[in-house]
């Protein structure tokens, strides 16, 4: 039974961290709300709390949204960039999945040693070898190119040793079963393993997209043709061109958050545990 | 039978195992090797070996040395603010009875903003006409130049990281809340325990290896410290924003001069092998121990 004190502490607390989550929250609700103003109005509103709340509903609305998807190359920025996604993600679990089911359930020389091989892997940060994939991709004219943007991101140590976690534990005898039926162990690799493995899969592919669809410092080096761009980098070359109103930046900024705002809320409960799967393994 | 399954198994590893190769041991291994040499991209026949040269040149560089204290003074500042406030909100929202899943999903927004994006959103904030100077206005403070002046642009870029990754680490904080055993404070409750004792007896040690992970990952993550400069101030005013790993990007891809680049990734890699490594001696070393005190228990 909660007390009377006890009561009263909840309430403040609920109060508290209330008008906390929403000072916290004060820049993302300025964006949302004067990314359907035109300039005049966010400067106009500034000075009160109508610089918080949206516009009302008039003819203009949405005008931001449409300028930006009508008469700039934000569209197609971000349809490269699902295009993109899509591709590691397919590339990165096969080959990632495949690494990961030889180091988990096939026999092959110096399997443990590969397993601390990639485990030591994790620790290198990608900032010291980017400059080196760089210049191997510039050495090889595959800068941009797509071919030149996804060939170092597709192996990821990391995913591999996911993959290896999970198949582990999966039944040897299906195996030994699928053996007998002279199921090819690519087949069965792909036609069994993989769909007895959502969860694993999911997870490598939610977090594959979030991490193609947030990267900067990459397509920034490998871009530079307009056609190829990703969502961020074109999100640099249209706010810094000077014909950019600040409502249309903020309706850009508000655009590229929509996909994964998307992801978050259908794959929540993944990312959650991924999250904390980090800490708890190594914590 | 043995030889066709390591057959199979080099065929499934295989395509993993060029890629790894191509792009992160030779990369790692020509790193090292660049980094006692002038390799220069633009002319790379006239490459010498120079030893220690450019480790002992770089210490030298003044710009350098200003990248690493400037990447230091953010880990100063991102540590303690980004570690505190996440233990701080995750410790409220696990005793809060009331709009427990707004809380969560309100504090983790900006996790989901790309680096980018954030530091788009912010520079508009930061403006001297922009939202934040006029809010301060309504306060009575003067209005402030943030990421325009070379004093106050690092601890501004600062205070929006931490803004934006706190909810990351509040989640991490959270699930290790959830996992300590609701027996211990049952105990503790018939022991007629204050709060505070509770706090500090129980959940502190059991979220001792877990605030271990988020220090060392947070501090990682600030001495990685480069999209938001990059954005936001180009590592200006006066250099006063550029980092560690800006001046690795710099050197290497817009200077072309490899051989340096490399030895500050070496440099810069060293530092965070260490810092990880220390992570896992501590908290490897705390979960041994909690093995052993098990045991103890069970005798």
């Amino acid at each position: 039974m909660l007390t009377k004190k006890q009561k009263t502490f909840n309430w403040v607390l609920a109060v508290f961290l209330l008008l906390l989550s929403i000072f916290f929250l004060f820049p993302v609700i300025w964006m949302l709300a004067n990314s359907f103003k035109p300039d005049a109005a966010i400067t106009a509103d500034m000075n009160s709390v109508a610089a918080f709340i949206p516009p009302a509903l008039n003819g203009n609305y949405f005008e931001n949204y449409i300028t930006i998807l009508t008469d700039t190359n934000f569209l197609r920025y971000m349809l490269n960039t699902l295009g993109y996604a899509a591709l590691l993600i397919v590339l990165g679990v096969i080959v990632n999945g495949l690494a990961g089911y030889a180091l988990a359930k096939i026999n092959f020389p110096f399997r443990d040693q590969w397993l601390l091989i990639i485990m030591m892997l994790l620790i290198v940060p990608t900032e010291t070898v980017i400059t080196i994939h760089f210049l191997i991709i510039a050495k090889a004219g595959l800068l941009n190119t797509v071919i030149g943007y996804v060939l170092p991101m597709i192996v990821n140590p990391f995913n591999i040793f996911l993959f290896r976690q999970v198949f582990v534990s999966l039944p040897d005898d299906v195996y030994e079963a699928a053996q007998l039926d002279f199921c090819s162990p690519v087949k069965y690799f792909f036609t069994m393993v993989l769909p007895m493995s959502k969860t694993v899969v999911a997870t490598v592919s939610v977090f594959t997209f979030l991490g193609v669809w947030n990267d900067y410092l990459w397509p920034s080096l490998v871009f530079t043709s307009s056609d190829l761009l990703t969502a961020q980098i074109g999100l640099n070359s249209i706010t810094s061109n000077d014909n950019t109103t600040m409502g249309q930046t903020l309706a850009v900024i508000t655009l590229i958050t929509i996909p994964v705002i998307i992801i978050y809320a259908l794959f929540s409960k993944q990312i959650v545990e991924g999250v904390t799967s980090t800490g708890s393994k190594e914590g | 039978m043995k030889k066709k399954e390591s057959i199979l198994g080099m065929a499934f590893f295989g395509p993993a195992l060029v890629l790894l190769i191509l792009f992160l041991f030779l990369p790692m291994v020509l790193t090292l090797v660049f980094s006692f040499t002038d390799y220069f991209a633009l002319n790379p026949d006239m490459t010498h070996f120079v030893g220690l040269e450019n480790y002992i040149n770089i210490f030298k560089d003044e710009l350098f040395v200003k990248s690493f204290f400037n990447t230091v003074k953010f880990v100063i500042i991102i540590v303690p603010c980004q570690c505190i406030g996440a233990l701080v909100l995750a410790l409220a929202i696990n005793k809060v009875t009331h709009c427990k899943k707004y809380f969560k999903v309100a504090f983790f927004i900006p996790v989901v903003m790309s680096l980018a994006v954030v530091s788009t959103l912010w520079m508009d904030i930061y403006s001297p006409e922009g939202i934040l100077n006029t809010m301060l206005a309504h306060l009575g403070i003067s209005a402030q130049p943030f990421i325009h002046s070379a004093k106050q642009a690092l601890p501004s870029i600062a205070v929006m990281s931490v803004w934006q990754g706190v909810g990351y680490q509040m989640i991490i904080f959270l699930g290790g809340l959830q996992n300590i055993n609701p027996a211990l404070y049952e105990a503790a409750e018939m022991d007629h325990a204050s709060g505070w004792q509770k706090f500090k007896d129980i959940t502190l040690p059991e979220l001792k290896p877990l605030c271990v992970f988020v220090f060392i990952t947070v501090t990682i993550g600030a001495f990685r410290m480069l999209v938001q400069p990059m954005v936001m101030t180009g590592g200006g005013p006066d250099h006063s924003t550029y980092t560690l790993v800006y001046d690795i990007y710099e050197t290497g891809t817009m200077n072309w001069e490899m051989g340096l680049a490399s030895t500050m990734a070496i440099v810069f890699t060293v530092f965070v092998v260490v810092l990880t490594i220390i992570q896992n001696v501590l908290t490897k070393g705390k979960e041994e121990k909690k093995h052993v005190n098990k045991k103890a228990k069970n005798i």
